[in-house]
């Protein structure tokens, strides 16, 4: 090993359930909150996390009198070591066996029975005992990290940070990560977006998953401006060229002034009694809502009855051959009347559902008739391996997003499901595993959606049908607390509020120990791994979305090309 | 300090823990408060450190006391051929065992009117150099004794001994020891050390 190990201090207590607690020999400033350590007991390596440095002494009175000023230096000094110490918490996460002393006797005969297949190799296993006392403890070196968290190097790791004090890398497993779903979390302006995109760019390049972003705010297909800095940030598309497909919402949409691969139109035959049912709380709908609904589909069709309702004048009266006014025959009412439909609940819901019927009218994005099968050709795309970015464009309100990705991801999840069937029953080429990123998670998934969305179904039980989310939420407390539980990896950076904290934290070991230290990351460009995902927590330095990243991530020809004629006039301000 | 071993006296009582001894000498020669001593153990020595040091009066002193004035020939004849002798009060810390050295209590007394020595230099390096600092227990253990001021004479000529030797960290050392030892008993430490901080001088005080 290169790096020369650290000495740091010693254990001198503690237990599984409050965690060790070790005495530090090196000053307290030399170790920080959230330091990855490691405790050499004799055959057994423990790896563990620091939570908390507590100062102390072995007499209070030692403490509070500053005994430097009434004492020679050296004998003030030689006394405040002895009697003033720091204590560093541990939270212990992980053991390895490593067997006798290579020099001695018994190291033949272990290293002979694991070859023999007598005993397991050395692995790294949840901690079952502690470390006896007087235990040497050291900061992690390079080594123990890639032992753990696995090398680089190799396919399938991708780095995502590095170690706060020693800048070690920390990779994630990529296959790991997409077999459950995950999230990334973080108050606004920690970076959320950065790292969402650092793990995406990680995703297409290892290209084991599909990948689909519901991009809410046109951030990730094409090259977009940082909102605090006002740097160029580079799209998606722009590096994998040929692997991402960007597709605007609506015909003839513009994404950030450029053309999107193609258009996505919703046909009105695609749009489902359930989907509106979602918009509950966005369109202020009435309990009667499912009534009327069924009602519709029942009577005009499944396919036709969101034409046929937004065909039917609400309000319309005509004089019949006695001279009374009734309802038009074309009317809201008289559909109602016929069908035995309370008449007010469907006129009330024909008028809520107004801003639904407009995104019908031009320059919206739902169609009698579309161009093409967008939804259709979005499935194929992810099916044939390549990514696809969808762009909100102007589309950017909560009922766009509500509607459009919960009607989007209902025709995946059947898509998905079926090749999962068809795989399993007749041996059909295995489906691809299919990543779907959302932003702004919690509008979909929130207590009282999450019953009824696709997004939460996909949570908790598609991991069997190759579909996982990748969540991507500042108020995780607001996300229904049955999904946050399914999520195996969780990546957070600096969240302030408690229930945020204790949402992120929801399900996992020792949490009360990460909580302070969720709260002290530091704002920008720290965040917190945690979860099934990961071997252990641990607090990263993550990486930065530069040049640098793209360098390292896809080699030469991730350096910055040519620039733009109208890349130099941003450049210059022009 | 005289590098050589010299006599200082006869043993007048004695038991495990220490002993007393008188001697006659003039008070300039007289041993030193906090000194390491010796005396004979068969082929061998218990070692200890003078903790107490008194002049008792006899009934000639009383008179001359209240004398006008007082011959100095008087004062020099009654020094040294005083009937009562100055006692030393010795606190044993060890023995020695051929060439080893023990931090034990010694497993006899001396006898009386054995010779007590003022050991070397270079016994006195031998004997703290040994263990790690074991004997020191015995001083710290006594509530009676003064034990700061006690510790900080020790210490004092025990670290010139050393000097002398060329160890230029044994009081150091010591200090370290005696932290360890005490750190649970505040008051004791802090008489400790605040003397040991007047005895070293050389240590140098925090500006």
């Amino acid at each position: 090993m290169s790096e020369e190990e650290k000495y740091i201090g010693y254990v001198v207590g503690g237990g599984l359930k409050e965690g060790l607690q070790a005495r530090l020999t090196v000053p307290a400033k030399d170790v920080q909150e959230g330091a990855f350590i490691v405790v050499e007991s004799d055959e057994w390596l423990f790896h563990g996390l620091v939570t908390d440095l507590l100062l102390g002494a072995t007499d209070p009175r030692f403490a509070d009198e500053q005994s430097g000023t009434r004492l020679p230096s050296e004998v003030a000094k030689l006394l405040h070591g002895q009697t003033l110490f720091t204590n560093l918490e541990i939270l212990p996460a992980l053991m390895m066996e490593r067997g006798p002393d290579p020099a001695s006797a018994d190291y033949k005969g272990w290293r002979d029975a694991i070859d023999a297949g007598l005993r397991d190799a050395p692995r790294a296993l949840p901690v079952k005992t502690v470390p006896p006392h007087h235990s040497d403890v050291r900061l992690a070196v390079e080594g123990d990290i890639a032992e753990i968290f696995g090398k680089p190097g190799e396919k399938g790791n991708f780095v995502i940070g590095e170690t706060r004090e020693q800048g070690h890398p920390v990779a994630v497993n990529l296959d790991r990560f997409v077999q459950r779903s995950s999230g990334v979390f973080g108050a606004t302006g920690t970076g959320k977006s950065f790292l969402t995109r650092l793990l995406l760019a990680g995703l297409i390049q290892h290209d084991q998953a599909s990948v689909l972003v519901l991009d809410m705010h046109n951030e990730y297909g094409f090259d977009d401006t940082a909102s605090d800095t006002g740097e160029k940030v580079v799209g998606l598309q722009t590096k994998f060229k040929s692997k991402v497909r960007v597709v605007g919402l609506g015909a003839g949409a513009q994404i950030r002034g450029k053309t999107p691969d193609f258009n996505l139109e919703i046909a009105m035959s695609d749009i489902q009694p359930q989907d509106i049912e979602l918009l509950t709380r966005e369109l202020n709908l009435k309990e009667t809502t499912p009534t009327t609904l069924e009602a519709l589909a029942s009577t005009v069709g499944r396919t036709e009855w969101f034409k046929a309702f937004m065909g039917m004048k609400s309000g319309a009266r005509v004089q019949n051959e006695e001279g009374k006014s009734v309802a038009a025959p074309d009317s809201v009412a008289a559909w109602a009347d016929a069908n035995g439909v309370n008449v007010m609940a469907a006129e009330g819901l024909h008028s809520k559902l107004r801003r639904v019927f407009r995104k019908a009218e031009a320059g919206g994005y739902i169609s009698a008739a579309p161009a093409a099968d967008g939804v259709s050709e979005i499935i194929k795309a992810l099916e044939a391996g390549q990514h696809v970015v969808l762009s909100f464009g102007n589309h950017e309100s909560d009922l766009d997003y509500l509607l459009v990705s919960n009607l989007l991801t209902r025709r995946i999840r059947q898509a998905w499901e079926k090749r999962t069937n068809d795989y399993r029953s007749t041996g059909k080429k295995e489906p691809r595993p299919l990543v779907i990123a959302v932003e702004e998670a919690h509008k979909l998934l929130n207590r009282e959606m999450a019953a009824q969305t696709t997004f939460s179904t996909i949570a908790r039980e598609l991991r069997k049908y190759y579909v996982t989310l990748l969540i991507i939420d500042q108020r995780p407390s607001q996300i229904y607390d049955e999904v946050m539980s399914q999520l195996g990896t969780r990546i957070s950076g600096w969240l302030g509020d408690d229930d945020d904290i204790r949402a992120v934290l929801s399900g996992l070991a020792g949490r009360e120990a990460l909580r302070g230290m969720l709260a002290r990351l530091q704002p920008k460009e720290e965040v917190l791994l945690l979860g099934w995902g990961v071997p252990m927590p641990l607090p990263v330095k993550s990486r930065r979305y530069d040049d640098a990243f793209w360098v390292q991530l896809l080699g030469k020809k991730g350096a910055k090309g040519k620039r733009s004629e109208k890349d130099m006039k941003d450049g210059l301000g022009v | 300090m005289d590098s050589k071993a010299y006599e200082i006296g006869r043993l007048l009582r004695s038991g495990i823990g220490g002993f007393v001894a008188g001697t006659k000498v003039l008070q300039q020669d007289a041993p030193r408060f906090g000194a390491l001593v010796k005396a004979p153990l068969g082929e061998d020595f218990i070692y200890g450190v003078i903790h107490e040091i008194n002049v008792d009066d006899d009934g000639l002193v009383r008179q001359l006391v209240t004398s006008d004035s007082v011959d100095a020939s008087v004062i020099e004849d009654n020094r040294v051929n005083r009937n009562v002798p100055m006692e030393m009060s010795v606190l044993a810390v060890g023995y020695s065992q051929g060439v080893a050295i023990k931090h034990l209590l010694p497993p006899r007394a001396p006898l009386s009117l054995d010779v007590i020595w003022q050991c070397s230099d270079a016994e006195i390096v031998d004997f703290t150099s040994t263990g790690h600092f074991g004997y020191l227990r015995h001083l710290l253990r006594n509530p009676d004794l003064p034990v700061g001021e006690l510790i900080a004479a020790h210490v004092q000529q025990a670290d010139a001994a050393h000097k002398a030797e060329g160890e230029a960290d044994w009081s150091q050392r010591a200090s370290q020891e005696l932290i360890t030892l005490l750190r649970d008993d505040y008051q004791v430490l802090m008489q400790v050390l605040g003397a040991l901080g007047d005895a070293l001088p050389e240590l140098g005080l925090e500006q």
